[in-house]
């Protein structure tokens, strides 16, 4: 049993047509991604599952209850971290966390915010007023508050926003953390590619109001089969002879004494190719693979490419 | 999708104790809102108070000073409990909480609850503070009226506020923060139809039709004969309590429909709202 069932979930705005039938599964423990365009319609899901937006029409399970009927009773067991909203600004970190750690009625609350100031590393916020903190802050901030009441389903929409570099990378390792000690089921919207890949296990494809395709990272990589190689070779040779060899696919000339192959079954062809390169006389100085990243599927998709 | 309105009337008391207490903290951490608990009271007070202390020297009839400044007195009562309500709520449109507010499961009976106790306590604080300026200022001593009559006088009036102040929620969900001036300009509609400071007989048939219709008017008209007879009428006071209690439950529903438009137009992620 699916921990979260959705099943053809409409939403039409006037003429746009947010949602066009949705369904979709996610399993207890599941680290989730659903990626898409801008305006794909990943915020709109999310914020039917808290019940901020009404849909046209659909179903929703979650924890094995319906939705339309144990909405109050579910949002309790779960909670949100989204960029561009607040808490109240004029209170503090800790009263803020105090009121939400109240509303979901958590037990040992002092101690809850403590440990989660603790993780991601703002106690020293503590008492300051919201609206005094700066982006980053603000978004650990609402991220604790997120995990407040250790949420069995927890939606995250673009948490990640505004966090450097730094604190971006410690923030997914608490998130995995968590994830992992609380068998969390997690909901997560990026635009950022690298973090969608490193945190997800499988990926929905949205465009349009519409799933493309769920899968792992690995596999939705791989709707874009072809690497790229690019063959440095020794100074002063003339590459024209090895762009046209028997048996190999064309090369572009690359600057620097580079040649770029283009091979659309690596596996059967890169040994092959190194390898006529060599006998034909090259002497090859350096080789560089380039593999399909999750950002080219993301603009393929995006320009309706794929 | 279907929408089953009854999980929204529920109330538990920690969702209700969690707001009440963000309200409390509101309260202490900003200085205006401890400041406008007595500003715009005060300030009412002091004008109707000066206003009847000249009337009353050109005047052979007895008793203006207590009509005025009772009026002002308790008129402060409604406006506080209407403006603390919109305000409420207000805030977490101007902060953005909106969202993890209604993410959260705080439905909107506790919320209402919420902003009702702490509504009260400021109401309450307001209420003595003015009542004991005006005894410094007028001699006037509201306790005269009897504990009866002020208990019924200033439940009706809360109440009522609590209504009008939903209803103006309600519109702001609906139409979004452009209406916002509503939330304290709205008392100023309603007070010349109350017949605050002067009685319902004096006014023109049309107003008559308009002010019978609110619970508002019925206080008024009872404080005015109680100071003149020491009775309270109480059957009009009786019909205006029942009315508003209709009324709140009426308004609550319209605030429940309101946020369901806005849950079908995708408002509550749209914090502007325009
Ligand atoms: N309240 C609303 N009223 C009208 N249209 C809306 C509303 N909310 C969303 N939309 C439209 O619905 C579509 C989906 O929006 P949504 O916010 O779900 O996109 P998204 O995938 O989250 O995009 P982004 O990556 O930019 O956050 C968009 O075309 C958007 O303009
Ligand atoms: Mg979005």
């Amino acid at each position: 049993m699916p921990l979260l069932e959705i099943r053809d979930l409409r939403k039409r705005y006037g003429a746009v047509e947010a949602l066009k039938g949705l369904s979709l599964d996610v399993e207890r423990g599941e680290f989730f991604g659903l990626l898409g365009p801008n305006g794909a319609g990943k915020s709109t899901t999310i914020n039917i599952l808290l019940g901020l937006i009404l849909p046209d029409s659909g179903s929703i399970r979650v924890f094995d209850q319906d939705f339309a009927i144990q909405q109050v009773a579910i949002r309790r067991r779960m909670n949100v971290a989204a960029a561009f909203t607040s808490l109240t600004g004029v209170l503090t970190v800790r009263e803020n966390l105090k009121v939400y750690g109240r509303i979901y009625g958590v037990r040992n609350l002092e101690r809850k915010i403590d440990e989660l100031l603790e993780r991601f590393e703002i106690t020293e916020l503590a008492q300051r007023k919201l609206q005094y903190l700066s982006s980053g802050q603000h978004t650990r901030v609402t991220l604790c508050k997120g995990l407040i009441n250790d949420p069995a389903l927890l939606l995250l929409d673009e948490c990640t926003l505004g966090l450097d570099p730094d604190i971006a990378e410690k923030t997914r390792r608490t998130l995995q953390e968590f994830q992992r000690e609380q068998q969390t089921t997690i909901l997560f919207t990026s635009h950022n590619m690298h973090e969608v890949e490193e945190l997800c296990g499988r990926i929905a494809f949205l465009s349009k109001g519409e799933i493309l395709r769920i899968d792992t990272a690995a596999r939705i990589k791989s709707l874009i089969p072809h690497h790229v190689l690019e063959v440095r070779f020794g100074p002063g040779i003339d590459l024209s002879p090895f762009r046209h060899l028997d048996g190999t696919p064309q090369a572009e000339l690359g600057g620097d004494s580079t040649l770029r192959f283009v091979l659309d079954d690596p596996e059967r062809q890169l040994d092959s190719l190194l390898r006529r390169l060599t006998r034909a006389g090259g002497h090859i100085a350096d080789i560089q693979i380039t593999r399909p990243t999750l950002e080219d599927v993301f603009i393929k998709v995006a320009r309706g490419e794929i | 999708m279907r929408y089953h309105l009854s999980q929204d009337f529920t109330c538990t008391a920690p969702a209700v104790w969690g707001l009440v207490y963000k309200f409390t903290c509101i309260c202490y951490r900003s200085l205006d809102r401890i400041f406008d608990i007595v500003y715009w009271p005060v300030i009412s007070l002091l004008l109707w108070g000066f206003t009847s202390r000249f009337v009353s020297t050109t005047s052979s009839s007895s008793g203006i000073m207590e009509f005025f400044v009772g009026g002002a007195v308790l008129w402060s009562l409604f406006w506080r409990a209407q403006a603390d309500v919109c305000t409420f709520i207000l805030e977490d449109f101007w902060s953005r909480n909106i969202y993890n507010l209604f993410a959260s499961p705080v439905t909107p009976l506790e919320l209402f609850c919420a902003i009702g106790l702490i509504g009260l306590v400021r109401c309450l604080l307001s209420f003595v503070f003015l009542g004991l300026l005006a005894w410094f200022l007028y001699a006037f001593n509201i306790l005269l009226l009897g504990g009866t009559a002020i208990a019924v006088f200033t439940t009706v009036l809360l109440l009522f506020g609590w209504v009008v102040g939903i209803v103006i929620s309600a519109l702001i969900f609906r139409f979004g923060l452009r209406i916002q001036v509503l939330a304290w300009s709205v008392g100023f509609i309603i007070q010349p139809f109350s017949c605050v400071f002067y009685p319902l007989a004096s006014m023109p048939r049309w107003v008559q039709v308009i002010a019978v219709t609110l619970p508002t008017t019925h206080v008024f008209e009872g404080l005015r004969h109680a100071i003149a007879t020491g009775e309270l009428a109480v059957r009009p006071l009786v019909i205006a309590l029942g009315l508003t209690c209709g009324l709140l439950i009426a308004a609550l529903l319209f605030f429940q429909y309101a946020l369901l438009q806005a849950k079908k137009r995708g408002l509550l992620t749209r914090f502007e709202m325009a």
